[in-house]
C-alpha cells in the first residue's frame, strides 16, 4: 500500500504541535477572514447585517466547481495557456459571474428596503438566505462537486511544521486580496464607498451614486464568500468539493465579525484570524473527555460572548451614539 | 423609484424560480419508449405473476390504501427531501418511482397500479410523525421510513394502527423482535458490517496490529463502533484512537479533531462511519499530516463516487487504501438484479445519471412487491393483511443486487450478515464505465460476524 | 349609547380586552368553530377533524405560545432575539428531567404535568433572565448575533450532555401528556389515548388539541393583557426610544430583563409542550431554523400584535402543507384534466422524470425544484415579500380589510 505521493511518504516526527497549530488556525483563520470582510463591506456600505452570506459562499464555491469542471469556461477556449492558468482563468469568470449576482441580488431585494429599520432588513437577508441556499442545492445536487483545483495533496514539510500547497496558496491570495482592499479604499472609488458607509444621504448630496457604491459593495462582499468557498471546498480543507452544507461555514464566521466590530475591516481581519487560530488551538490543547464532541466549534462564539461583555461594540468597531 | 423596484422583485423571484428548473427545462424527450417493450425486463425483476384477465374476480378484503373500484394501491414513503440525506434519499426514491411505473406498465399487480404518496419529513421527527399521521389514513404500507429516532418516534402507532414500514437504517434493533413487529428491514446492520469490514481488512494486512475508529453521533455511529470494538476484541487489534460519536459533518472543527487523532495514533487500521463530505475532509487532513500506508473502510454511506471523481485529489490515494462497505451491488455489477436496475432507469428515466442508490429504492420496492403479491394472494390487502404478508415473507430475493432475506425464524437465525464489498475505481468512473467502485465481494460473511451471537440491538436507542 | 361602535364613557370600556361588539361577536364564532373541529361538524371544514389536521392544528397553538413570546421581546420591547429555540430546548429538557421516566438510563424523576409544565416556563425565564446582562450590554444587531452564539452553545451542550438528553440524533421520549395528581399508575386525565369525555367518545389527538388549544388561549390572554399593563407601555417605550423611555423614568435595564425573562417563559413551556406532542426529540431539534421560523411567525403575522403572532403561526405551520396539497392538486390537473387548467399545470408541475415543469412531483431527481424545496423558497420569499410589501403583516392586511368595511361603501 504505497502512495504515488513521494512527499506524503516522509517521516512525520518531530512536527512541532504549537507551530503545527498556528498553521492550521491561520489557514483557516484566513477563510473566516475573508467571510468576515465581505460581511464588514457590505454591512458599512449598505448598513445590511447579511444573513445571506452563507448562501453567497455555498453559490460562489457552487460557480467555480461549475465553471473550473463542467462547464470548462472560458478554459476550453484558451487551450494555449498552461492548465493552471485555464483554471485559474475558470475560476475568476465564476468569481465575477458570482459577483453579478450579488449585485442582482441587493438590487431587487435589498434596494426596496432602503431607509426601512436595520433588525427588517436583516431578516429579509434571512428570507434571501433560505431560498438562495435551497435553489444552489437544487443545482448541487447529489455528490459533492470537486473544484478541480491545481494543488492536489501536496505539502511541503519543513521537518517541524507542514504546510499544504493550497494553504499556501490561500494564504498568499488572502494577503493579495487584503491589500488590494486597502488601496481600493484609497481609490476615487473607494473613498466614495467609506463616505456612504459615513452618511448615505450626505453621500448622495455629494454627488456620489449611492446606489452604484451599494452594487459595488455586494459585488466585493460575493467575491470574497466565493474565494472563502473555494478555499473551504480544497484539501485539506473538504477535499470532496462542494456540497449541500458548504453554505454553513458562514455561520462560523459571524463571531469573527463581532469581534471585530460589525464595521471595522482590520476588525473582521483580525477576527477572523483570532477564531481560526482560537478553534485550533482549543483543537490541539482542550481534547478533554468532558468537553464532548464539537467544543472547538463554538469556541468563536464563546470569545465573542467575553470580548463583547468588555467592549460592547467589539474590538475596533464604533460606538453607536445614542441620541434621544 | 420605489414601484419599479417592487416590480423588479416580483421579475426575479419569477426568474429564480424558472432558473432553478433551467437545469431540465432543456431535455425535454419524446414520450415514446426506445424500441419494442422488453419482455426480459419483468423476468428479471422479480416474478411477475401473468394477470388474471377473464378469471372471476376472487374477493378481497380491503381497507386503507386499496381502492379495488379505481385500481389502485397506495403506498406511503417517508422520505428526507430536504434534511441532511436529502441527495441520497432522493435518488432512492426514483429507485421507487421506476421500479413501481415499470410494475404498473406491466399490468400491475394483479391488475392494481401502485401509486407513491411521497411526503417531506426533512429529518425532523415532529414533522416524520405528523406526516405518518396525513399518510396513515392513505396508504396501506409505508415503502420506508428514514431515520432510526424517526422510525422509533412512529414506532407505537406503527404498531397501534397495525401497518408495515420498511426502515430506510440499518440499526441492528430493527433485527430485534422487540421492536420490529411491525418493521422488515434489509441489508447488514451496521454493527455486523463492521464486524465484517474491519475482519476483511486484516485479511488484507495480517500484520495489522492497531486499528483507529471514528463515527457520527447517533445509532448509525454507535451501533456501528459497537461492532468495530467487538471485532477488535476478537481479532486482537489494539483501538489506539476511539472517535465513537465525535464527527459532525457541520462543524469543521470537528472534522480537523477526528483528522489529527487519526494520525497521531498511527493506526494500520481506520474505520469511519460517517458520510462523504466529512469522510473525505477527515482523510485528507490525515493525508496532510503525514498519514499514510494505513487501511481504511467505512460504513455504506461514507462512500460516495465524488471521492474518486476525476477532480477529486483523493482518487489515487483512496483507490489503494480503501475497502467500500456496499448495502447493495454497484450500478455497473454484472448481476442479473443490477442489469434489471439499468433497464429500468433507461425506459423510465433515459436522462437521469447512472447512481448506485437507486438500487436501495428498487430493493425497498421489490420487498413491498412480494408483500403485496403474498397479501393478495391470502385474499387480504388490508393494512394488517400487508403486514402479516410481509412478516411471513420466507425469501425475498434481490436477483444479485444485494444479498437474499428472510422475514421468518429466530431473529438470530434471520439476522442478514453477507455483506457486499467494492474496491474505489477512479478509472471507470472517469471513463463512464462504472460509478466509482467495482464489486470484489457478494456475500462476504466474516466468522466474527457469523459466531455473533445476536440477542438485541448492538446499541440501545432507549 | 347602544349601537354606537367605538364610543367608549370610560377608559376601562376603551382598554376593554373585546372593546367592540364585532369583536366580542368573532371571537365567540372562533370558539366555537375550535370547539366544533374535532367533532366534524361544519361543512367545508369538516377535513380538519381528521387525526393529521388535528395534529398541525395542534402544533399551530404550541407554536402560537413560542410567538407570542417571542413577540413580547421583539414585537413589544424592540429586542431582535435568534436565540428563541435555545429556551425552548432549556423548557423541553427541564420538563423531560422532571417528568421523564424513572429508573432507566436516563435522567428522570417522573412527576406530574402540572410540576413539569409550570418548571419548564420557569427555568427558562430564570436562564433568560441569566443570561440577560449579556444581552442587555449590547444592542440592536450585535443583539441578533449574540442569541444567534446562543443556538449554537446550546445545541452543543444539547448534543453531549447524553444522560439528560440522549444524546446527537438519539435523543429521548419525553413525558407524555397525561395529568396526574402524583405518581399513580393511571393517569387522571389520558390526552394521549381515546376514550369518553362527558360521555362523548373523543380521540386522544382531539383530547390534545382541546388542551393546547386552551393553554393557547390561556397564554394569549396573558400577552394580551400584559401590552395594556404598565410594564407593556414601558416596553413600547424602551422599543420606541430607549434613552427616552430612560429619562421617563423606565428603568431600561430592569425592564429588558423582564422582557428576556418573559419570553423566555413562554419559550420554555412551548419547548416543553412540542417535546410532549410530539414525544421523541433529537437535540438537534432546537437549531436556528426554529428560531428562524419564530422570526418568521412574528414578522408575518404583524410584528407587536397578538393577532398577529397567532395569524404567523397558523400561516407558518400549515404553509408546507398547504404547498405540497396544492401542488398535489397540479399534478392531478395536469395528468387528467383537459383544457387551460391541465395547459397551465403542466408547465407548473413536472410529473415525470422528463416533464418540464417548476415543481417537480416525481419522487426522485429531476428538473425543477422537490416540492420540499419549493417549500423553503416560497417560504424564504414570503418573508421578504412581507417585509418588502406589508411591514404590518396579515395582521396589515386584515387592518385594511377590516377598515375597509368599516367606511362601506366610502372608502375612507
Amino acid at each position: 500500500m504505497t502512495h504515488g505521493l513521494v512527499v506524503l511518504a516522509q517521516e512525520t516526527v518531530g512536527v512541532n504541535e504549537f507551530a503545527q497549530t498556528i498553521v492550521d488556525g491561520t489557514s483557516f483563520g484566513a477563510i473566516y477572514a475573508l467571510l468576515a470582510m465581505g460581511f464588514v463591506i457590505i454591512f458599512k456600505a449598505t448598513s445590511v447585517i447579511n444573513f445571506a452570506h452563507g448562501a453567497l459562499t455555498g453559490l460562489g464555491a457552487f460557480l467555480v466547481a461549475a465553471f473550473a469542471t463542467v462547464l470548462d469556461f472560458p478554459g476550453r477556449f484558451l487551450t494555449f495557456l498552461p492548465e493552471t492558468a485555464q483554471w485559474t482563468a475558470n475560476v475568476i469568470t465564476a468569481l465575477i459571474a458570482a459577483a453579478l449576482i450579488g449585485v442582482i441580488l441587493e438590487r431587487v431585494f435589498l434596494r426596496p428596503m432602503v431607509g426601512e429599520a436595520l433588525f427588517a432588513v436583516a431578516i429579509v437577508t434571512l428570507g434571501l438566505d433560505i431560498a438562495v441556499r435551497t435553489i444552489t442545492n437544487d443545482w448541487i445536487g447529489t455528490n459533492p462537486r470537486p473544484i478541480g483545483a491545481p494543488w492536489g495533496l501536496n505539502v511541503v514539510d519543513l521537518g517541524w511544521v507542514r504546510i499544504a500547497h493550497s494553504e499556501i496558496a490561500q494564504i498568499v491570495v488572502t494577503v493579495v486580496l487584503l491589500a488590494s482592499i486597502a488601496l481600493f479604499f484609497r481609490s476615487r472609488t473607494g473613498v466614495a464607498m467609506r463616505a456612504t458607509a459615513f452618511d448615505q444621504e450626505t453621500a448622495r448630496a455629494q454627488g456620489i451614486n449611492v446606489g452604484r457604491v451599494f452594487s459595488q459593495a455586494w459585488a466585493i462582499g460575493a467575491f470574497l464568500a466565493g474565494v472563502a468557498g473555494i478555499f473551504f471546498s480544497v484539501f485539506p480543507r473538504r477535499s470532496t468539493g462542494v456540497d449541500q452544507a458548504t453554505a454553513f461555514i458562514a455561520f462560523r464566521a459571524f463571531p469573527a465579525v463581532i469581534i471585530g466590530g460589525l464595521d471595522s475591516i482590520p476588525g473582521a481581519v483580525v477576527g477572523g484570524f483570532a477564531v481560526g487560530i482560537a478553534e485550533a488551538t482549543a483543537n490541539s490543547y482542550l481534547g478533554f473527555e468532558f468537553l464532548g464532541s464539537g467544543f472547538p466549534g463554538i469556541v468563536g462564539y464563546l470569545l465573542m460572548l467575553v470580548v463583547l461583555l468588555i467592549r460592547p461594540y467589539g474590538l475596533f468597531g464604533t460606538p453607536e451614539i445614542r441620541r434621544v | 423609484m420605489r414601484t419599479k423596484s417592487k416590480w423588479l422583485t416580483i421579475l426575479l423571484v419569477l426568474g429564480l424560480v424558472l432558473a432553478a428548473c433551467g437545469d431540465g427545462g432543456a431535455d425535454e424527450t419524446t414520450t415514446t419508449a426506445s424500441g419494442g417493450e422488453e419482455p426480459t425486463t419483468t423476468a428479471s425483476g422479480g416474478d411477475e405473476p401473468t394477470t388474471t384477465a377473464g378469471e372471476e374476480p376472487m374477493e378481497i378484503a380491503t381497507d386503507v390504501g386499496v381502492d379495488l373500484d379505481a385500481g389502485t394501491i397506495t403506498i406511503g414513503l417517508l422520505s428526507d427531501l430536504s434534511g441532511p440525506f436529502a441527495p441520497l434519499v432522493q435518488i432512492i426514491n426514483s429507485g421507487h418511482e421506476i421500479y413501481w411505473a415499470d410494475v404498473n406498465a406491466n399490468g400491475g399487480i394483479n391488475g392494481l397500479q401502485v401509486n407513491l404518496e411521497v411526503r417531506d419529513t426533512g429529518f425532523v421527527v415532529d414533522t416524520h410523525v405528523q406526516l405518518y399521521e396525513e399518510l396513515k389514513a392513505q396508504v396501506v404500507a409505508f415503502g420506508h421510513s428514514t431515520g432510526s429516532p424517526h422510525t422509533v418516534a412512529i414506532n407505537p402507532q406503527l404498531q397501534a394502527d397495525g401497518i408495515l414500514a420498511i426502515p430506510l437504517t440499518w440499526y441492528s434493533g430493527w433485527s430485534d423482535p422487540a421492536i420490529n413487529a411491525n418493521l422488515v428491514p434489509h441489508g447488514v446492520p451496521y454493527c455486523i458490517e463492521s464486524m465484517n469490514m474491519i475482519e476483511y481488512l486484516t485479511l488484507q494486512n495480517p500484520d495489522a496490529a492497531t486499528i483507529a475508529i471514528a463515527s457520527n453521533p447517533g445509532d448509525y455511529g454507535e451501533d456501528s463502533n459497537a461492532g468495530a470494538r467487538l471485532a477488535a476484541d476478537a481479532l486482537g487489534l489494539e483501538i489506539v484512537y476511539d472517535g465513537t460519536g465525535l464527527i459532525n459533518a457541520a462543524d469543521e472543527a470537528t472534522l480537523a479533531e477526528v483528522a489529527s487523532g487519526i494520525a497521531g495514533s498511527s493506526a494500520d487500521l481506520v474505520w469511519v462511519t460517517s458520510s462523504a463530505t466529512p469522510f473525505g475532509a477527515i482523510y485528507g487532513q490525515a493525508l496532510a499530516a503525514g498519514f499514510t500506508g494505513a487501511l481504511w473502510s467505512g460504513s455504506g454511506p461514507t462512500w460516495n463516487p465524488a471521492l474518486v471523481a476525476p477532480d477529486s485529489p483523493l482518487a489515487e490515494p483512496l483507490a489503494n487504501d480503501f475497502y467500500i462497505s456496499a448495502p447493495y451491488a454497484p450500478w455497473a455489477a454484472e448481476s442479473e438484479g443490477n442489469q434489471f436496475v439499468r433497464d429500468l432507469l433507461a425506459e423510465h428515466a433515459p436522462d437521469a445519471p447512472p447512481l448506485d442508490y437507486y438500487a436501495e429504492g428498487v430493493i425497498e420496492a421489490m420487498i413491498m412487491h412480494q408483500a403485496l403479491l403474498t397479501a393478495y394472494e391470502a385474499g387480504d390487502l388490508t393494512q394488517a393483511g400487508v403486514l402479516a404478508a410481509a412478516k411471513g415473507l420466507e425469501s425475498v430475493s434481490f436477483n444479485g443486487l444485494a444479498p437474499d432475506e428472510t422475514y421468518v425464524g429466530e431473529p438470530n437465525d434471520r439476522l442478514q450478515r453477507a455483506q457486499f464489498i467494492s474496491r474505489p475505481d477512479p478509472a471507470g468512473l472517469a471513463a463512464g464505465t462504472s460509478t466509482g467502485s467495482t464489486l470484489i465481494e457478494t456475500g462476504y460473511t466474516s466468522p466474527i460476524a457469523e459466531a455473533y451471537e445476536f440477542t438485541e440491538a448492538c446499541f440501545s436507542l432507549g | 349609547m347602544r349601537g354606537r361602535p367605538l364610543l367608549h364613557t370610560s377608559y376601562e370600556a376603551d382598554q376593554a380586552l373585546l372593546n367592540t361588539t364585532a369583536k366580542r361577536v368573532m371571537i365567540g364564532i372562533f370558539f366555537l368553530l375550535v370547539i366544533s373541529i374535532p367533532f366534524q361538524i361544519i361543512p367545508g371544514l369538516k377535513f380538519l377533524g381528521e387525526d393529521d389536521w388535528l395534529r398541525l392544528l395542534s402544533t399551530t397553538a404550541i407554536f402560537a405560545i413560542g410567538a407570542l413570546g417571542l413577540n413580547i421581546l421583539t414585537g413589544l420591547a424592540g429586542q431582535v432575539s435568534l436565540g428563541h429555540s435555545f429556551f425552548m430546548g432549556i423548557g423541553a429538557y427541564t420538563s423531560v428531567w422532571l417528568g421523564g421516566a424513572v429508573g432507566g438510563p436516563l435522567i428522570g424523576m417522573g412527576l406530574p404535568i402540572w410540576i413539569w409544565l409550570p418548571s419548564a416556563g420557569i427555568v427558562a425565564a430564570l436562564i433568560g433572565v441569566a443570561v440577560g446582562p449579556t444581552a442587555v450590554r449590547v444592542r440592536g444587531l450585535y443583539l441578533a448575533i449574540v442569541t444567534l452564539g446562543l443556538v449554537f452553545i446550546g445545541e452543543y451542550f444539547f448534543r453531549n450532555w447524553n444522560s439528560l438528553t440522549g444524546g446527537a440524533q438519539v435523543g429521548r421520549d419525553f413525558p407524555p401528556l397525561q395529568v396526574r395528581l402524583w405518581k399513580e399508575e393511571v393517569p387522571l386525565i389520558d390526552l394521549t389515548s381515546s376514550g369518553p369525555w362527558f360521555g362523548i367518545d373523543i380521540s386522544g389527538t382531539a383530547k390534545a388539541f382541546f388542551f393546547l388549544a386552551l393553554l393557547a388561549v390561556v397564554f394569549t390572554l396573558l400577552a394580551k393583557n400584559l401590552q395594556r399593563t404598565r410594564v407593556g407601555r414601558a416596553f413600547m417605550s424602551i422599543r420606541d426610544r430607549d434613552i427616552a423611555a430612560e429619562i421617563m423614568g423606565v428603568n431600561e435595564f430592569a425592564y429588558k430583563l423582564l422582557a428576556f425573562g418573559i419570553s423566555s417563559f413562554y419559550a420554555g413551556i412551548a419547548g416543553a409542550l412540542l417535546a410532549s406532542f410530539v414525544t421523541r426529540v433529537i437535540p438537534e431539534r432546537w437549531d436556528l431554523f426554529l428560531s428562524v421560523q419564530f422570526i418568521a411567525i412574528i414578522l408575518i403575522g404583524g410584528a407587536g400584535t397578538v393577532t398577529g403572532a397567532l395569524l404567523g403561526s397558523a400561516f407558518v405551520v400549515l404553509l408546507p402543507r398547504i404547498v405540497q396539497n396544492f401542488t398535489l392538486w397540479m399534478q392531478s390537473v395536469a395528468t387528467q384534466g383537459e383544457g387551460i387548467g391541465a395547459a397551465i399545470a403542466d408547465v407548473l408541475v413536472a410529473t415525470s422524470p422528463n416533464d418540464f415543469g417548476l415543481v417537480n412531483t416525481f419522487a426522485g431527481v429531476g428538473p425543477g425544484l422537490s416540492v420540499a424545496q419549493l417549500n423553503l423558497v416560497l417560504y424564504g420569499l414570503l418573508i421578504i415579500g412581507f417585509l418588502i410589501f406589508e411591514p404590518l403583516g396579515l395582521y396589515g392586511i386584515w387592518l385594511r380589510i377590516r377598515n375597509y368595511w368599516k367606511g362601506w361603501p366610502f372608502t375612507y
